[in-house]
């Protein structure tokens, strides 16, 4: 259980802080959230801070150094609810894009030599620490943010989106791509963007995360129809390289 | 004696209207006509309970103006007359009647017909440029009295024998579907009988489950229920589209799924269309539209499907 007014840190590893920018976008609605939380720790929203411990905290990005993956094991400690924020916190989303055997070899390439890299490799927060709840989304759809606050605040716990983009797609009225032979990942995709990439010529590279038993083999076999092997790995691997439901099927 | 309208002044009365009504003409909808009804999703309550006003906190759904719904064919006509009874049992579902009363539901068929299969008025198309009207209820003479101008009176004999129209995309499938459905018993029967066959197996390596067979069919009409206790205090119940293909759907409090896969799932969604329905209602629900077929990213075709399990049960049947 959580203080009738929760004491909420938002902390921020590697990444772009293209979440918390939603979050600020919440305008007047932040202004609600303030008060029914206190949010007494949130280095990008505002100058005051209070230590640990929190009731809820917030941590976007993936941690990629030993500095940020000790900050993270104290932060379990410290924390009630620890809430991952967005793609890069809770698939690993774009940092982990490159594989870690790959790292020394662009290290060297992009900063050269005389550079001391001080990043281990991306993974997501769930790879070191339990993660009680993930706010899902490249960026993160803040209204699906809210809705997560307002549940705990309720005494709920969150809940994910059980359907699949492709019901937001459907009443957004777009034509179905895979049935255009254009690859998707929608259909084992959570719901909750409103299909934003489908709407706009694109297609859903999974940022939701994957659905709940997804049937992952079943659209690799679609997706085969018209794409080869390394560009369906290129879909898969934008936001899911180092998620399990990935590998695992990978495997199969 | 009876009503026909030239393609002239059909589009004048449709103008007519449109000046009157909210006007949507569902021809090109992605999603099906249902939506109209019982929206995909909607807000059907809210409440403030911390509000000062001292007028009812409670908010309903509002009742939309009057609107008129154009161009359904054949199915989608008998799907909405099957809907409506769906909708009335056990209870009249309130949000999808207040939504069903405000319409002027209007058909657009080129096949022909004994009687109305469902709709306020039908335009049937029986000859180049003319067509049948079909009107029954005192809502739909209103109209046509209100637009005479528009129609005119013949004698029977006056028409040309209905012609031939170009089948449109997907007849073929739909002409063969319903010949399947014209024997719903069997249909029931075979369906039943075909849980543990092993089409179910093939079908839940294939089946996305993403829901969109249910969401594209006229008469799919499950639903979930989302609360909400929002920043501003103010409570509200929303409800949406659900699918039985969905993990979500047969998982109750606590985590228990009745149906924890897809193949179970999935046979769910055959054995809701066509044994439940069969033995609730006397019928399948399914009117042959072939939007499932059509829209499935996977290519499933429920005619194949049933038409295997038929056979089979065909086999099986004449051995005993
Ligand atoms: S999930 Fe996307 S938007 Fe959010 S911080 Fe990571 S890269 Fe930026
Ligand atoms: S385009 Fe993608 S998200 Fe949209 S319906 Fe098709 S598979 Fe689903
Ligand atoms: S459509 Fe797919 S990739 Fe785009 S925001 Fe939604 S889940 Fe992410
Ligand atoms: S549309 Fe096709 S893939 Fe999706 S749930 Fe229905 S049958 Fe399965
Ligand atoms: S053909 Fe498919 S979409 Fe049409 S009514 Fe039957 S089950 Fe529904």
């Amino acid at each position: 259980m959580i203080n009738n007014k929760p004491r909420i840190a938002i902390y921020d590893f590697t990444d772009c802080e293209g979440c918390e920018t939603k979050l600020v976008s919440l305008r007047e609605k932040l202004l609600l959230l303030e008060k029914k939380v206190d949010i007494v720790n949130w280095r990008l929203g505002q100058e005051y801070f209070e230590a640990g411990p929190y009731d809820i905290t917030i941590i976007e990005g993936a941690p990629i150094t030993r500095h940020e993956v000790d900050l993270l094991k104290e932060l379990r400690e410290n924390s009630k609810i620890l809430i991952a924020l967005g793609a890069c916190a809770a698939l690993g989303g774009i940092p982990a894009i490159m594989p870690e055997k790959d790292r020394k070899y662009w290290y060297e390439k992009i900063y050269t030599s005389q550079y001391a890299p001080r990043g281990i490799d991306a993974v997501p927060l769930s790879a070191y620490v339990k993660v009680d709840f993930s706010i899902h989304g490249c960026p993160i759809d803040e209204n699906e943010a809210v809705r997560a606050v307002e549940e705990l605040l309720a005494g709920k716990t969150p809940s994910y989106r059980g359907y699949s983009v492709c019901f937001e797609c459907k009443q957004a009225g777009n034509p179905c791509r895979l049935l255009e032979n254009k690859p998707c990942l929608g259909p084992i995709t959570q719901g909750g963007c409103g299909a934003i990439c489908v709407s706009g010529g694109s297609p859903c590279y999974g940022c939701f995360g994957i659905r709940d038993e997804a049937n992952i083999p079943a659209l690799r076999k679609i997706l085969e129809k018209f794409a080869d092997e390394k560009e369906i790995e290129r879909y898969f691997s934008m936001f899911h390289s180092r998620t399990e439901d990935f590998n695992k099927n990978k495997e199969k | 004696m009876m009503l026909v309208i030239n393609d002239k002044n059909l589009e004048v009365f449709i103008e007519k209207l449109k000046e009157k009504f909210d006007f949507f003409d569902i021809r090109n909808d992605k999603l099906p006509f249902k939506k109209y009804f019982f929206p995909p999703v909607q807000e059907i309550f809210t409440r403030n309970p911390l509000s000062k006003s001292k007028t009812s906190d409670l908010k309903t759904a509002k009742t939309p103006a009057k609107f008129v719904l154009f161009g359904l064919n054949l199915p989608q006509l008998e799907a909405l007359t099957q809907l409506d009874e769906i909708m009335q049992k056990p209870n009249e579902d309130f949000f999808y009647f207040q939504n069903r009363k405000q319409s002027i539901v209007i058909g657009l068929i080129d096949v022909e017909i004994d009687a109305m299969p469902g709709g306020d008025i039908i335009f049937q198309k029986i000859g180049e440029g003319k067509y049948k009207v079909w009107a029954e209820n005192a809502k739909s003479k209103q109209i046509i009295k209100e637009n005479k101008v528009f129609f005119e009176e013949i004698e029977d004999e006056e028409i040309e024998s209905a012609r031939s129209f170009e089948l449109s995309e997907g007849a073929e499938w739909s002409k063969t579907m319903r010949e399947l459905l014209a024997d719903s018993e069997n249909l029931a029967n075979a369906v039943a009988w075909s849980h543990g066959h092993k089409i179910w197996d093939e079908l839940a390596e294939k089946c996305l489950g993403c829901g969109i067979c249910t969401y594209v069919c006229p008469l799919c009409h499950c639903f979930s229920i989302e609360d909400r206790v929002g920043l501003d205090d103010k409570c509200s119940r929303c409800r949406k589209w659900d699918s039985c293909v969905l993990p979500s759907f047969s998982r109750i409090a606590g985590g228990h799924s009745f149906r924890p896969t897809i193949k179970e799932r999935y046979y769910n969604w055959f054995y809701h269309k066509f044994v439940r329905a069969y033995r609730e209602f006397g019928k399948s629900q399914c009117v042959g539209c072939g939007a499932c077929k059509k829209n499935c990213p996977a290519g499933i075709d429920i005619q194949e499907i049933l038409k295997t399990i038929l056979e089979d049960y065909k086999k099986v049947m004449s051995d005993v």
